[in-house]
């Protein structure tokens, strides 16, 4: 449901960007999305098309998204583990994990324009 | 065709308000809960309870937030405390500069405690830090006993976790220790109270941890 408002931040801050570098067109803007950052992409893709079609510059732009999984580290083992349902428990040693790896990005990587 | 990096958060604009609003807060020596729950869970009378019983002793004030209306804010003026409402007219979480805006509006003269009362909602408003220094969350009996592993990140982003409505036990099928199991499983640091806003059991306890962590004695 708060995808709208993200896609909404995408927005400006790519705005922003276009209008420094001139762009005329943006034909691309890659973000990396974690499975643990609560953001259903396939929404976030869709509002974002629906915002973007009322700005000349981004009508068309094509959202291009990195997913990444949730994976914490595990210090006894010395080694990363996949964290199931929020739960970053080591399927080696069952010790718990503070430390995730990747899972929480909400990330615009680039984007590519024309002039 | 040219590229550019921009390699920044999606939500720098948000994250850059809400260190403001922090720094802003701290500097005047003000504590700040945001507290996120389902809607009926308990904020409102949480808080109502909470401010009735550390009247005199620490000033509070509240940023209420609601979709509509401004009944939350009227319950919390009478109980006693300095209160602002926002009304985000249909969004589903509160943002950092609602919050700012809120702040304009709010006398923090002797406040102590700010309490940003957020939309009732277990998913969205997990992902906006609005400059608190904790989160907290309240399950509720009335509500399933697995809301920790079904809303899983919400559970991990606050800091601490307010069981309420443990009055009504008797009478619903909750199990306390399979929702204090599940949640510590996506946050085993997550601090946990158990209370009735009805019989007031637990408030003591909980407005104790409250005094202290204003103090800075937690």
């Amino acid at each position: 449901m708060h995808e709208l408002a993200i896609a909404q931040s995408i927005v400006e801050a790519v705005e922003t960007k276009a209008s420094e570098c001139k762009a005329t067109h943006v034909k691309v803007v890659r973000l990396k999305i974690g499975e643990a950052s609560g953001v259903v992409t396939d929404s976030l893709t869709f509002c974002f098309e629906m915002l973007a079609s009322l700005d000349p510059i981004l009508a068309g732009t094509q959202l291009s998204i990195d997913t990444l999984p949730h994976r914490a580290f595990c210090r006894s083992c010395n080694r990363e583990f996949s964290v199931m349902n929020f739960i970053a428990q080591c399927p080696t040693c069952k010790e718990w994990s503070n430390e995730i790896v990747t899972g929480t990005e909400l990330q615009i990587l680039e984007m590519e324009f024309e002039t | 065709m040219p590229k550019i990096t921009i390699a920044q958060n999606i939500l720098a604009a948000n994250d850059t308000i809400a260190q403001d609003i922090h720094t802003l807060l701290t500097i005047r020596g003000i504590r700040t809960i945001n507290i996120m729950s389902s809607p009926g869970a308990g904020k409102t009378t949480l808080l109502e309870r909470t401010i009735e019983r550390l009247r005199g002793q620490l000033a509070v004030g509240v940023i209420e937030g609601d979709i509509e209306t401004g009944n939350d804010a009227e319950r919390i003026e009478a109980a006693g405390a300095e209160t602002v409402q926002i009304n985000t007219r249909g969004a589903c979480h509160l943002e950092a500069h609602m919050v700012r805006d809120a702040l304009e509006e709010i006398n923090l003269t002797g406040i102590r405690l700010l309490f940003i009362e957020n939309i009732g909602n277990l998913v969205c408003p997990a992902a906006w830090d609005l400059g608190e220094d904790i989160r907290v969350v309240i399950a509720s009996t009335t509500e399933g006993d697995d809301k920790p592993a079904k809303y899983p990140q919400m559970f991990a982003i606050s800091q601490l976790m307010i069981v309420n409505k443990i009055d009504l036990l008797p009478y619903v099928d909750y199990s306390l220790e399979k929702v204090k199991r599940q949640a510590l499983a996506v946050n085993p640091n997550l601090r946990i109270f158990e209370v009735s806003c009805r019989t007031g059991e637990g408030l003591d306890v909980w407005c104790g941890w409250l005094s202290a962590f204003v103090n800075g004695t937690t």
